[in-house]
């Protein structure tokens, strides 16, 4: 198990947003996280890469205890969180070059693997430009790189295929394929069911701030599709009722 | 192996004279460089040291050729330049290779004009009691402006690794060269026109005061100044001796800095910098200090704070001249405290620095480079005029220690405020005048801390300092007191604030989060 996360709990204010949750991620798997709107699947991954402290609960990335010893943990993790901005006065190259050097990495280093990301991720011609300029898509695919660039044995994808088009997609997932395949481990969330179901070999189903599912992609279908069965434990459709006038044509 | 740099030196010099399109730059430069030099052996045959004014005229004027001839090999372009990291792919003993290079740089236009600027402080006191010190400092000022020069050369051919920066060294060092010919003309003049003879010494004897004018003044001061002045010299030319082998040393033995491949993608200041965490952070600040508006307006109210406070203090009737004392501190705490709040300034960004393993002390470090930059420059370059302007004697030292003090104060109680004691801020990209909608009263009370606390822990050198209106001894103790207290709190202010951001990183995030 190269992430075991035990007990997390946060509120803020009077609201649960994480309720005991628990769950773990094998070496070399895609993990999904998926769960409806304000479930707390942003709270939990940013609890899980350091970024938020949990009221209670553990968290241990490779044996390292991410609240313990965050600095070490840190060196394992690659991050992409959402809706958070990134230096947007920077180039994209130079945004790049700051979150290498920031791990650790060397010029040349950086520099090369600059290079590599942008070709893999079809950022070649926008390197240059400021990362204010970008499209949404385009700083997703930014983050992606700047998560991946220190080769980080886990990476935690906040919603990183929101707003990229289909082509920087499936690119993008061909890549995470072969980290993991290499022995890297990703952690994504989204709500995308198809693409969940395509790419992830495990999955964990939260909803209002508890794990209601966890496991290989098969144990939670349990022979339905995602879809069905994610719809199933958020609490099943809501029969609509009382939107009469929606069908009363104004004219 | 001496021969052999000495050699390709001369062939470079010779190739510089062959026909083509650069002839005629050299030929003007070879111009240039004779009119300096016979200038300055006419102006040292004329010069009559028993005057006052002629004896500061030559301080001033033999520090300001100094300066520009030390950065005259960098004006040239650093494109053929001897520099150490050329020679670090041939098997040379770094020390055989340091004596090499500084012997080349003794030959050459530069090299020959520092030596005809110490034969002419020998000429200038030639037939006088101290004629035998004024060679010994001539030549100690020849070696250590070629020897500086070297340096410049060496740290300049690292620093520009892009073509943009190369010609931004290059242009530097140009117009450091126009400033100082201009200086050393007007100079001139003025000596000539008998007049301002005040105003030409206290310059004089702040320049002998520093390394740069401190030989060129040995043989005017008494015996014992006199000594003072050629010990100073000869450390200052050991010190560059050693530090010349440990560079050229360093530099062989580093990785190549320039660029093997084509850059793909520019990294601007991001070239400039060392590839660390505090190098990165420091590139990327200077861009927000540069571009963002936020930082910017800052920028643009340093000279009007000080200038509406010298009217407030004008208008309430203190005598003017004094009141030149007042900018320069009031400035300098400005820019030190401003920063109190960096890290809220980053708004959700800062992530960035959250989830990798940031050292605090490297993220505090990356902020202080900023002001750092702006501030000392500024204060080292205004001091001498405003103390002049001032009228009070002796008051340099402590105008410099106690600003430099505030503003390294400033920023390390600034260090550990924008750590524990942040509050909302603007957006970026917000206009210069935003304010965030939920500002509240911990703002108030972080900005009134954050500047009494720096004001405080500065107040001893202060009051030292006005202490010297009475007993001007006492502003030599205040500039040292000044300066040690900005190096102590400033150091102090990175560790406790390191540690505080690394411990509540998660909270700053928090708190930016919610804004």
């Amino acid at each position: 198990m190269v992430l075991e996360v035990r007990g997390l709990r946060k509120s803020f204010g009077g609201t649960v947003a994480v309720d005991d949750a628990s769950f773990t991620v094998r070496r070399g798997s895609i993990f999904g996280f998926v769960g409806p709107n304000g479930a707390g699947k942003t709270t939990t991954l940013s609890i899980i890469t350091g970024l938020l402290r949990p009221d209670a609960g553990q968290v241990v990335v490779g044996g390292t205890d991410v609240w313990r010893e965050p600095t070490t943990a840190k060196r394992k993790l690659g991050v992409l969180p959402d809706r958070m901005r990134l230096f947007d006065r920077l180039t994209g190259a130079q945004m790049l070059y700051y979150a290498a050097v920031l791990h650790g990495l060397d010029r040349s280093a950086a520099r090369s693997r600059i290079d590599d990301l942008a070709v893999a991720l079809g950022l070649d011609g926008s390197l240059d430009r400021p990362v204010r300029d970008y499209s949404v898509g385009m700083v997703k695919k930014i983050s992606l790189a700047a998560a991946l660039i220190h080769s980080p044995s886990v990476l935690v994808l906040d919603e990183p295929f929101e707003s990229v088009d289909p082509v920087s997609t499936a690119q993008a997932v061909d890549l995470l394929t072969r980290f993991a395949a290499a022995g890297g481990t990703v952690v994504l969330s989204s709500h995308n069911m198809d693409l969940v179901e395509r790419v992830c070999d495990s999955v964990a189903v939260i909803v209002a701030g508890r794990v209601l599912a966890a496991g290989t992609l098969d144990e939670v279908r349990a022979g339905s599709s995602l879809e069905d069965r994610f719809v199933e434990l958020a609490g099943g459709r809501v029969a609509v009722e009382g939107l009469e006038w929606l069908t009363t044509f104004s004219d | 192996m001496v021969d052999d740099v000495l050699r390709l030196k001369l062939a470079l010099l010779g190739s510089a004279f062959r026909p083509g399109a650069t002839l005629a730059r050299t030929l003007a430069v070879v111009v240039l460089g004779l009119a300096v030099g016979a200038a300055i052996i006419l102006l040292a045959l004329e010069v009559d040291v028993r005057l006052a004014g002629h004896r500061a005229g030559l301080v001033i004027v033999a520090s300001a050729l100094a300066i520009a001839l030390a950065v005259a090999p960098l004006s040239a372009g650093l494109g053929s330049a001897l520099e150490p990291r050329r020679f670090a792919s041939f098997p040379i003993p770094p020390r055989t290779l340091a004596r090499g290079l500084g012997a080349a740089g003794a030959v050459g236009l530069p090299g020959l004009l520092a030596a005809v600027l110490g034969i002419g402080l020998e000429l200038a006191w030639a037939g006088t009691p101290t004629a035998p010190a004024a060679i010994v400092a001539g030549a100690l000022g020849a070696a250590a402006v070629i020897l500086v020069s070297q340096h410049l050369v060496a740290i300049g051919a690292q620093l520009a690794a892009s073509p943009a920066a190369r010609r931004l060294v290059t242009g530097v060092a140009r117009a450091v060269i126009v400033l100082a010919l201009a200086v050393a003309a007007t100079t001139v003049i003025v000596v000539q026109s008998g007049a301002e003879d005040d105003t030409l010494q206290a310059i004089a004897a702040t320049l002998a005061a520093t390394p740069v004018g401190l030989v060129w003044a040995a043989p005017e001061g008494e015996p014992a100044l006199l000594l003072v002045r050629l010990l100073g010299g000869a450390v200052m030319v050991g010190v560059l001796v050693v530090g010349w082998g440990w560079l050229v040393a360093r530099l062989v033995e580093a990785p190549q800095r320039t660029r093997s491949s084509a850059p793909a993608h520019g990294l601007g200041w991001f070239d400039l910098v060392p590839a660390t965490p505090a190098g990165v952070i420091a590139a990327r600040s200077l861009l927000y200090w540069w571009r963002d508006a936020r930082y910017r307006v800052v920028v643009l109210a340093l000279p009007v704070v000080p200038a509406l406070m010298m009217l407030a203090f004008g208008a309430a009737g203190a005598p003017l001249p004094p009141l030149w004392l007042v900018p320069l501190p009031v400035l300098a705490l400005f820019l030190g405290w401003f920063v109190h709040n960096d890290a809220a300034y980053d708004h959700t960004a800062l992530w960035l620095h959250v989830a990798a393993p940031v050292p605090g002390a490297a993220d505090r470090w990356g902020r202080c480079v900023p002001p750092l930059l702006l501030g000392v420059p500024l204060v080292l370059a205004l001091a001498p005029l405003f103390a002049l302007w001032s009228g009070v004697e002796g008051v340099l030292p402590a105008l410099i220690g106690v600003s430099i003090g505030l503003l390294l104060t400033g920023l390390g109680v600034s260090s550990v405020a924008s750590a524990i004691g942040a509050y909302p801020a603007a957006r970026p990209g917000a206009g210069p005048f935003d304010q965030p909608p939920m500002l509240g009263v911990r703002a108030g009370w972080a900005q009134a801390t954050a500047l009494l606390a720096t004001i405080l822990f500065m107040a001893p050198a202060l009051v030292v300092a006005i202490g010297g209106f009475a007993q001007p001894a006492w502003f030599a103790v205040a500039g040292v007191a000044g300066a040690a207290t900005g190096f102590g709190m400033l150091l102090l202010g990175i560790v406790i604030g390191g540690r505080a951001f690394r411990r509540r990183a998660p909270e700053l995030l928090d708190l930016v989060l919610r804004t």
